[in-house]
């Protein structure tokens, strides 16, 4: 059917450049630049419920990102393979250094309790900032603690990730007023993850870190790489 | 509890493949009645029976896509999945009774992907730059 549009649109295009009467180059000036008729790309819906084209992939169409995670060779395969590899053991155990700051911290502390169980999602809170991968920053940052923060993202090893939690972390909150609070976090440390609240449940910050681990399984170092 | 006897059970229940695929995506063989299916194709199950299934275990879903996540569960169904209403949307008259025809469908998290929300301000920027203008000189 495709194949019967398209030839019916190069005919079309053909007996056009046909009909045409020869023109000048005093027309030729004002000619549009296109010598064919530009593709009538379907666009597709930008919002569906459906369950074979789930819109999470409708989302993916034409990025870059799907155009790594579609390998074009025998080389891209194993690499991508690789990277999903690596994403696998990286998403599996994700180490938080605990900055507790203030009362976001509390509930930091529930998602490790029984009901929420962080550890069976791999995840452990770690003392050290040179164990850990993932910094929590878990309420009101001060200008006074900003330093102490950034020291402490510095001596995290790489890869390494940022969970911004609550209002206060996420953009100064309450106190984003105050002179002694920094207006976000994120004008200290790169932020992956940002959860809204004040403060958010502890089933919300797990949900970050299931979105968190959703953004590991983004990564094609690897294939980049490569194709660099 | 997870036994043998349990997991052969639910594998004569469900089959060979079924006890598969949940294998790779719940990680457990659990066999139950089918309660329903939501517009992502997300199905849903419940056994009732205590010596089966855990009492707290005994609703789950099984979702149709690879890469699944917790908002991928209507509001319907996540209302059925924890509790907040006894009977299966189809079945409970409150929640039809409650879903009007123009409702919008349910979308699920677009976060990470380019359709996610992006928050944007038409209002003009109370902040400027300085643009120091020179004075004719008279």
């Amino acid at each position: 059917m495709s194949l019967a549009i398209l030839r019916s649109t190069f005919s079309a295009a053909g007996r056009r450049a046909v009909l045409q009467p020869q023109v000048g180059a005093k027309a030729l000036a004002c000619r549009t630049i296109h010598t064919t008729q530009p593709a009538k790309e379907e666009i597709p819906t930008t919002s569906t419920t459906s369950a074979t084209t789930p819109i999470t992939q409708i989302a993916k169409l034409g990025s870059n990102q799907l155009s790594l995670e579609t390998p074009q060779n025998k080389a891209e395969y194993v690499l991508s393979t690789m990277d999903k590899i690596a994403n696998w053991a990286r998403q599996g155990s994700m180490w938080p250094m605990t900055f507790g700051l203030a009362c976001c911290a509390v509930e930091m502390m529930h998602m490790a309790a029984a009901r929420y169980d962080q550890d069976r999602l791999g995840v452990v809170f770690r003392a050290s900032p040179r164990q850990s991968d993932i910094m929590i920053v878990a309420g009101t940052l001060t200008n006074k603690m900003a330093p102490a923060l950034r020291t402490v993202y510095d001596q995290m090893p790489e890869p390494r990730w940022v969970i911004s939690m609550g209002s206060c972390a996420n953009g100064g909150g309450y106190y984003h007023y105050s002179y002694s609070v920094v207006r976000g976090c994120d004008r200290v440390v790169p932020v992956d993850i940002y959860v809204p609240g004040c403060p958010p449940t502890a089933e919300a910050l797990l949900y970050g870190m299931l979105q968190l681990q959703r953004k590991m399984r983004r990564n094609r170092k690897a294939t980049l790489w490569y194709r660099k | 509890m997870v036994s043998l006897a349990r997991t052969i059970r639910s594998i004569r229940r469900v089959g060979l493949k079924e006890w598969w695929h949940q294998m790779q995506y719940i990680g457990d063989a659990k066999s139950g009645t089918f309660k329903g299916k939501d517009q992502f194709g997300n199905r849903y199950f419940e056994n009732m029976n205590p010596e089966e299934e855990i009492p707290g275990r005994h609703r789950w879903v099984d979702f149709a896509q690879h890469d699944y996540n917790a908002t991928q569960v209507p509001p319907e169904w996540h209302a059925w999945l924890s509790h907040i209403r006894k009977d299966a949307p189809q079945e409970d008259a409150v929640v039809q009774r409650f879903t009007p025809p123009w409702k919008a469908p349910y979308i699920e998290n677009l976060t990470g992907t380019r359709g996610a929300y992006k928050p944007y301000n038409t209002t003009a920027p109370k902040i400027n730059a300085w643009e120091p203008k020179v004075a004719p000189r008279v």
